[in-house]
């Protein structure tokens, strides 16, 4: 959580107030928009998916220019560990907080402050837990997006106990 | 030095948020009735202000002191309206709502997406960060009696 406040102070002295949150508001809005096309009024996966296929042609595009500068990697551990630290810091001005493997193609990445999540709720009320998976969903899809474009086929899942932490799990496809 | 209460309505008038810590005379009608109340005064104290002064002000109404308590008003240039009641002897008020609109409402209010605007808050992480803001601040010793 400290680390998050003084992650936002330092951008907004060199980004500005409006470029830090036209993400954060646009996505709200993507969300609520996604979330209102649906016919039947419930909150299906059908929904939800559109999110998620919206954010993989995101990451898909994205990992083109984060990667400009990088040399090819060595192994998948070796992408999923760029996608921790650089392509998260560059989305969520923060890393992941914890990574774990089971080296058989399982990754758990785990942010204990989502900047998605911050604002919503605190971990000691349930609050809003039930609507977190609509403010995942997109973000689900980057990390799919951006490990396809890599060469890495597989199905990402997030899953939130205590808001602001949430944890996201890779399973990577075995072809 | 006490904060007594405090409310923010919205630009339409609707109560968007009510809280209190050292209340010791309740008004004696419903939460509701007061915030009209409340509300309504304000209105009338804004237009008398601009109507009477007699020089061009840029902010306008600020506060007003009775013999037992100030009431302190900040209004945003969307409309918002922040009213903080300590006793006379807080004089920086202002600032520490200046500072509740910039760090609390703005960032757990409007920043966060399942909150509805100008709709009452029900965000209890909100709740939270206001409690923690005026009981750090220094207006806010509570004197127990």
């Amino acid at each position: 959580m400290k680390q998050q406040i003084i992650d936002s102070k330092a951008s907004l002295g060199t980004t500005g107030e409006a470029d830090d949150c036209l993400f954060e508001y646009l996505h709200a809005e993507l969300v609520n928009y996604v979330l209102s096309k649906s016919s039947s009024g419930t909150e299906g996966e059908e929904e939800l998916s559109r999110l998620e296929w919206m954010g993989f042609s995101v990451g898909y595009r994205i990992i083109e220019r984060l990667t400009r500068e990088w040399s090819r990697f060595k192994d998948e551990l070796d992408m999923i560990k760029f996608i921790c630290t650089d392509f998260w810091s560059s989305l969520y001005h923060k890393q992941i907080d914890n990574l774990r493997t089971n080296h058989h193609g399982v990754y758990v990445l785990q942010d204990n402050a989502f900047r998605l999540l911050d604002k919503v709720g605190a971990s000691n009320s349930k609050q809003y837990l039930k609507e977190s998976p609509r403010l995942l969903a997109f973000t689900c899809g980057l990390l799919r997006g951006s490990l396809a474009n890599l060469g890495i086929i597989s199905t990402v899942t997030a899953e939130t106990t205590t808001l602001p932490s949430c944890k996201f799990h890779v399973q990577v496809q075995k072809i | 030095m006490t904060i007594h209460n405090l409310y923010i309505f919205s630009k339409t008038g609707t109560l968007l948020y009510y809280t209190e810590w050292n209340r010791l005379n309740k008004s004696g009608i419903t939460k509701e009735e007061e915030a009209k109340l409340m509300y309504g005064m304000l209105f009338s104290i804004k237009s008398f202000v601009s109507k009477i002064s007699p020089l061009d002000s840029k902010e306008g109404f600020l506060y007003y002191k009775t013999s037992k308590y100030t009431l302190h008003y900040f209004e945003t240039p969307s409309g918002l309206k922040f009213i903080l009641n300590t006793d006379n002897a807080s004089q920086t008020a202002r600032e520490l709502l200046q500072q509740l609109y910039r760090e609390v409402y703005l960032e757990y209010v409007i920043k966060n997406p399942l909150c509805q605007l100008n709709e009452p808050i029900q965000s209890e992480l909100f709740k939270m960060k206001v409690d923690e803001l005026f009981k750090k601040s220094p207006l806010f010793l509570s004197r127990s009696i």
